[in-house]
């Protein structure tokens, strides 16, 4: 007998879950979400089409112009203290800042998901390990786990991914596991048991497409996460080295002109907010729509 | 319910074990010898290193070199900064203060702000206020906390000469000019971590306020206010207890930048700067320290979630 026969060994996907486009009428009636949506479209598109899109080189100086005004000798945005167009800078900012949050909250869930699973499912020893792998990982804020890969190698992007991305594993796994509990005890899982299905297509083929509307919620919020903390590391040296523009590490040179320059130290935060707030429109919004109970 | 108690201490304990061998092998994982990573130095004279070998007791096996070293620790022997030659633990004791006071300040300010406008929020569902709340959350999410305290600094420092943009006084010196450096970093981590409670609490609320006790409080006649405030809360602060638990290490990154900005000379900024000095000594015991105060904290969220559930309290075991 084949799995695909054993009676009610399918997913159940779609019982309870409305179609596709059930989905997106209801996601169009919240005005937020929708924002939300289209500035994270607007984002991405600026950082994949940054190099179209720049008026200049973020990292070309001009020494003739330094530190000027927004709309000055054709700069929209001015120049910072290097004489760089600022608008260029900004535009190619966004590449890094979102490499790092969509990149730290897939390695948090392609680690995360595997070990929540099997740790709700199998419970006891699996379960317990996990736990305290979680337990000791929250141990550690993500600054501090940032400072130790930077230490041990040297201050990169990838480190704070792998940061950033270990930071969200703790709740990441938890989230998995609840639903894997959850779902164990549904019927469709314990017919599978019972008629000895094997662990693995339980595990991957009943549980996994069960739980991934909680998992995407999950997501949305860690990526507007990361962002800020990849931005905070970056404020602090730990993140994309100059030259490279980043919206954090162009922040923290800012804030030695602040007193007499302070727009290039607004500029980078306005980038940060915006975005920040567009992801987490779009989480909320995706939120509602898997999870009305908590509108 | 003492079972219970018993089980979450051992857990958390083992937890500290662990994350103390993570830093332990942690700072002996720094590139090159563990005795420049310790000492600051690169070149020696073979006299020199034996005798740091001597000290550090560095050439005996990792585990009882570990072992060495939590009994240092459990006696205070955390060693000396290479950069400033002061005992990392008088560097410690003099930081610890100021990141303890900015975080006490930092919980006060998130809970008069989150918790009132959770509530209200959950009461006035889908009006005007639920929705001011709500955007005010939003935003309080969304801003980068660095940037919005530079923003503050230009705004109150700068352009109002209202408040201090940096420095530290103690509070034993001079409390009002304590709180008035306090009041901005405060304020700004704050409003961060009164966002995530305002949700916490609006959506707990919203949650219990569904229940059949708390339908029966209705029915018996009482006010909404005492139903709310008497039956529903107490079992939604079980969550948002829960929330602040898991909130307190990401406050702890926010904090060492806000220290940053505003040159508070906390945990966050010794931190900071070990890290750029490459101060391992101190970076190991911060590690640690750190590591400590946010197992303590989950543990000690683990007994306010025990007396506020009565389902924990009763049965014993989480619900």
């Amino acid at each position: 007998m084949s799995i695909a026969t054993v009676p009610g060994a399918e997913p159940v996907v779609t019982i309870s879950t409305p179609s596709r486009q059930g989905w997106w009428r209801r996601f169009r009636r919240r005005p937020p979400a929708v924002i939300g949506l289209a500035g994270v479209v607007v984002v991405v598109v600026v950082a994949v089409f940054a190099p179209l899109l720049a008026p200049q080189s973020p990292v070309a100086s001009q020494f003739g112009h330094v530190l000027v005004g927004p709309g000055v000798a054709g700069h929209i945005l001015g120049t910072d203290q290097l004489g760089r167009d600022e608008l260029s800078r900004l535009i190619y900012g966004s590449q890094s800042t979102l490499e790092v949050g969509v990149l730290a909250t897939l390695l948090a869930m392609v680690l995360a998901v595997p070990i929540g699973i099997a740790s709700g499912y199998y419970r006891g020893a699996v379960d317990m390990v996990a736990m305290r792998v979680a337990d000791v990982v929250l141990a550690f804020p993500f600054l501090l786990i940032a400072v130790g890969l930077a230490a041990i190698f040297k201050p990169s992007l990838q480190n704070v991914i792998i940061a950033l991305g270990l930071a969200q594993l703790p709740g990441s796994i938890r989230i998995a596991r609840a639903e894997a509990m959850a779902l164990r005890e549904q019927d469709f899982v314990q017919a599978a048991i019972v008629t000895g299905v094997r662990d693995r297509v339980i595990l991957f083929r009943h549980l996994f497409p069960n739980m991934l509307s909680p998992l995407l919620v999950q997501a949305s919020v860690s990526i507007p996460a990361a962002i800020l903390g990849s931005a905070l590391l970056s404020f602090l040296g730990l993140g994309v080295q100059p030259p490279t523009p980043s919206w954090g590490n162009m922040l923290a040179t800012a804030q030695t002109y602040l007193y007499n320059d302070p727009w290039i130290a607004i500029l980078p935060g306005i980038a940060i907010f915006l975005t920040t707030l567009a992801f987490n429109l779009l989480g909320d919004g995706l939120r509602d729509l898997f999870d009305p109970s908590m509108r | 319910m003492r079972g219970y108690l018993l089980r979450r201490l051992g857990i958390s304990l083992l937890t500290l074990v662990i994350a103390s061998m993570v830093v332990f092998i942690g700072v002996r994982a720094v590139p090159g010898s563990p005795a420049t990573a310790l000492t600051g130095n690169t070149n020696f004279s073979p006299a020199a290193l034996a005798a740091i070998t001597r000290e550090y007791g560095l050439a005996k096996p990792l585990p009882v070199q570990y072992l060495d070293w939590v009994g240092q620790v459990l006696t205070g022997h955390l060693g000396a900064s290479p950069v400033t030659g002061m005992p990392v633990t008088t560097e410690i004791g003099n930081a610890f203060p100021i990141t303890f006071e900015l975080t006490v300040l930092t919980m006060l300010i998130a809970l008069l702000l989150g918790i009132p406008t959770g509530i209200l929020a959950a009461i006035r569902r889908g009006r005007t206020a639920d929705y001011t709340s709500n955007a005010l959350a939003l935003f309080g999410l969304s801003i980068p906390s660095f940037w919005f305290a530079i923003m503050l600094i230009l705004l109150l420092s700068v352009h109002f000469a209202f408040l201090p943009a940096s420095g530290f006084v103690s509070f034993s010196v001079d409390p009002a000019q304590n709180l008035a450096h306090m009041l901005m970093p405060a304020f700004v981590l704050g409003t961060g971590v009164a966002a995530v409670l305002m949700r916490q609490t609006r959506s707990g609320l919203l949650e219990t306020m569904r229940a059949d006790y708390v339908r029966t409080a209705r029915a018996k006649g009482l006010s909404e206010w005492v139903v709310v405030l008497k039956h529903a809360l107490r079992n939604s602060l079980v969550t948002v207890a829960t929330v602040i638990g898991l909130q307190f290490g990401i406050l702890l990154s926010g904090v060492a930048v806000t220290e940053e900005v505003f040159g508070l000379p906390g945990i966050g900024q010794l931190t900071i700067n070990s890290v750029f000095q490459r101060d391992y000594p101190t970076i190991q015991a911060v590690a640690l320290l750190t590591a400590a105060l946010v197992i303590i904290i989950n543990l000690l969220m683990d007994f306010v979630y025990m007396v506020l559930s009565p389902k924990v309290r009763l049965a014993g075991e989480p619900g």
